[in-house]
């Protein structure tokens, strides 16, 4: 327990903390999973120097600027590509990119694509709140089929992107987590920055105020708790079901103690 | 260094050499393909082939905030792509080099054909004022040496520098000797990982965003700005060759262009900038002597509406399109405009 307290205070060492509070709404889940980002820094001792955080655009990505190490606050879509010039740079360097849903799979989904191909030694943490917060909450790349956006007033026709299956069969490393489910979501982030190739993070959380608000929740609460209660955990898997976060099966390939 | 028989864009790739690039990045066009197809052989080189140009210039941003020298090459259609990333690295200072080696647009175009299409989008192709050093050479050997101007020039103003070049002049073939005794000028910002620095294309204050603040966005343009006058003014390379017959005229030119010039040396005053913006004064002080100028260019009269509007008075336009130079053309374009 005073363990714990311990690490809680620790953490904040990867924080600018004089910055704060951060431009996001409350109940916004950014701050869940930047705080997460940081807890499992610290926990595998990632250096502040050494360490480079590079975002896209939207909400999630002005979380880059909150880091106490360098970090570049890129354009829309073009941070994994920024990144893996830096990675390429100096590949002593631990590089990890964090931006929305929208940033990384839409405008920026080419790039995914091909870092994935390259397999490139980077960490990607996506905030998947399923739209875009910052412009207002127009649909994304992964709003669910049939939801009410500001730009698919009669429900989404599509189905979303399901990620994962690009990597499927590839040496790159997936997980999908959710901001309900903390200490897995640590979990998955301490396995994916171990990981030595590109690994990418969905981790699922809330934009209440343009998206959540418009859907029937009455506030981010109630959306952690739709994660609770949708989400099975399923690491280790061949294939994640729309229902069930986890890591990709042969992605473990760090050190497995560190966060079983 | 021995001479050396180069084509254009292999001069380009050997100078980023002996300039100390350590990165390329880039993805094939034609006619500027020949400047990675050589620099993967350079073995101190990291190269790399990106899925397209926006992700070309985007790891080139990456590469030069992690410290090293880079750069990336294109032509018309990928540089209309990378401009978004040119103002992002204008905005956060990332010294760069982009070359863009023209062929005939808009769109597709005419792609093995020789172009000056792209003058206005150097300046103007991303959105918001931002203010590039632009170079121009117009043979192997201007190619060899500006390309590392180029990179001193990034380097002293912390900017994506532009050198310019055409189907023409980075297909030819000269002999050369290049010289490696150039001063080099090394990067002096610590590179990214030593640091709690924040770059971003936000408007900022140093590392923190400020993006309401009106009177810091005027300050940091003005500064932004005056680094780029200031450097530019360091590398203010041009050609002026006084007519030795009596003239009014001065027969302004520049690039594959400017080459074909050289035949009217007898008839009029010849002005060639390579370094094509900012536009500094000596272009002002020298068209002062002149009563007419003309501006023979491979577009429509991009450069030509600069220079009007930098010297307020009217110049003649010589339009030379769709990538055909010649000599019996110009011969009879020159004594039109000029009797006029
Ligand atoms: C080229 C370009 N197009 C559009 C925009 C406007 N824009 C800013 S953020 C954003 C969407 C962000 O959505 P997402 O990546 O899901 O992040 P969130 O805001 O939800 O965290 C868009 C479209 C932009 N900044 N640049
Ligand atoms: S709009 Fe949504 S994602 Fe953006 S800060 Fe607000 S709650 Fe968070």
């Amino acid at each position: 327990m005073g363990n714990n307290v311990t690490k809680d205070v620790q953490f904040k060492r990867y924080l600018k903390l004089e910055l704060l509070p951060t431009p996001w709404c409350p109940g916004c889940g950014n701050g869940i999973v930047l705080k997460t980002i940081c807890q499992a820094f610290y926990e595998i001792n990632f250096p502040l120097q050494g360490t480079v955080v590079i975002s896209g655009i939207g909400c999630a990505g002005r979380s880059a600027g909150f880091f106490n190490l360098d970090s570049v606050h890129t354009t829309h879509g073009r941070a994994v590509p920024v990144a893996e010039g830096i990675k390429y740079a100096n590949e002593k360097l631990n590089v990890v990119v964090v931006s929305g849903d929208g940033d990384l799979m839409g405008i920026g989904g080419n790039h995914l694509l091909h870092a994935i191909r390259r397999n490139t030694n980077i960490t990607v943490i996506c905030f998947a709140n399923e739209i875009y917060g910052m412009t207002g909450g127009q649909v994304s790349p992964i709003t669910p089929k049939g939801v009410k956006t500001l730009t698919t007033p009669e429900g989404n026709p599509d189905n979303p992107i399901d990620i994962q299956h690009l990597f499927v069969g590839n040496k790159s490393f997936f997980a999908r987590t959710s901001a309900y489910h903390l200490s897995h979501m640590k979990k998955c982030i301490i396995a994916a920055l171990q990981f030595n190739g590109f690994s990418f993070v969905e981790a699922r959380t809330m934009c209440i105020v343009n998206y959540g608000r418009r859907l029937g929740y009455k506030n981010s609460n109630a959306m952690l708790n739709h994660y609770k209660e949708t989400y099975k955990i399923n690491d280790n898997a061949e294939e994640l079901a729309p229902n069930e976060i986890g890591i990709l099966k042969g992605n473990f390939q760090a050190d497995e103690q560190l966060y079983q | 260094m021995s001479k050396q028989l180069l084509q254009g864009n292999q001069a380009i790739a050997l100078a980023a050499e002996v300039a100390g690039m350590a990165f390329f990045s880039g993805y094939p066009i034609t006619p500027a393909s020949e400047i990675i197809n050589d620099l993967v052989n350079r073995k101190q080189i990291k190269v790399l082939q990106m899925e397209d140009e926006i992700s070309s210039i985007a790891t080139v941003i990456g590469a030069s905030l992690a410290g090293l020298k880079a750069m990336t090459a294109t032509s018309g259609p990928g540089f209309s792509l990378m401009q978004e990333n040119i103002g992002l690295a204008h905005m956060m200072e990332v010294p760069l080099v982009i070359v863009n080696v023209q062929r005939v647009g808009p769109s597709t175009g005419m792609p093995t054909l020789p172009a000056q299409g792209d003058i206005i989008q150097c300046i103007h192709g991303s959105h918001g004022d931002y203010f590039p050093i632009v170079f121009y050479p117009n043979s192997v050997a201007e190619l060899y040496t500006h390309t590392i101007t180029a990179f001193n020039a990034a380097e002293e103003s912390l900017s994506p520098v532009i050198l310019l070049s055409d189907a023409f002049i980075s297909h030819l073939y000269e002999t050369i000797t290049p010289q490696s005794d150039f001063p080099i000028k090394n990067r002096e910002r610590p590179p990214l990982g030593s640091g709690s620095r924040h770059f971003t294309g936000l408007s900022h204050d140093n590392s923190l965003p400020k993006t309401s603040d009106a009177d810091n966005y005027r300050k940091l343009i003005t500064r932004l700005r005056e680094k780029q006058l200031i450097t530019a003014q360091q590398y203010n390379y041009y050609e002026y060759r006084e007519c030795r017959n009596e003239t009014d005229t001065l027969l302004i030119s520049y690039g594959a262009l400017s080459r074909i010039a050289y035949y009217f040396k007898n008839e009029f005053s010849l002005f060639r900038p390579i370094l094509m913006f900012p536009i500094l004064g000596d272009l002002k002080r020298i068209a002062l002597q002149y009563k007419k100028i003309i501006v023979m260019e491979m577009n429509t009269g991009q450069y030509a509406g600069e220079i009007e509007r930098i010297l307020h008075r009217e110049v003649t336009l010589l339009p030379v399109l769709g990538g055909r130079i010649s000599l019996e053309e110009i011969k009879n374009a020159l004594s039109g405009v000029v009797t006029k």
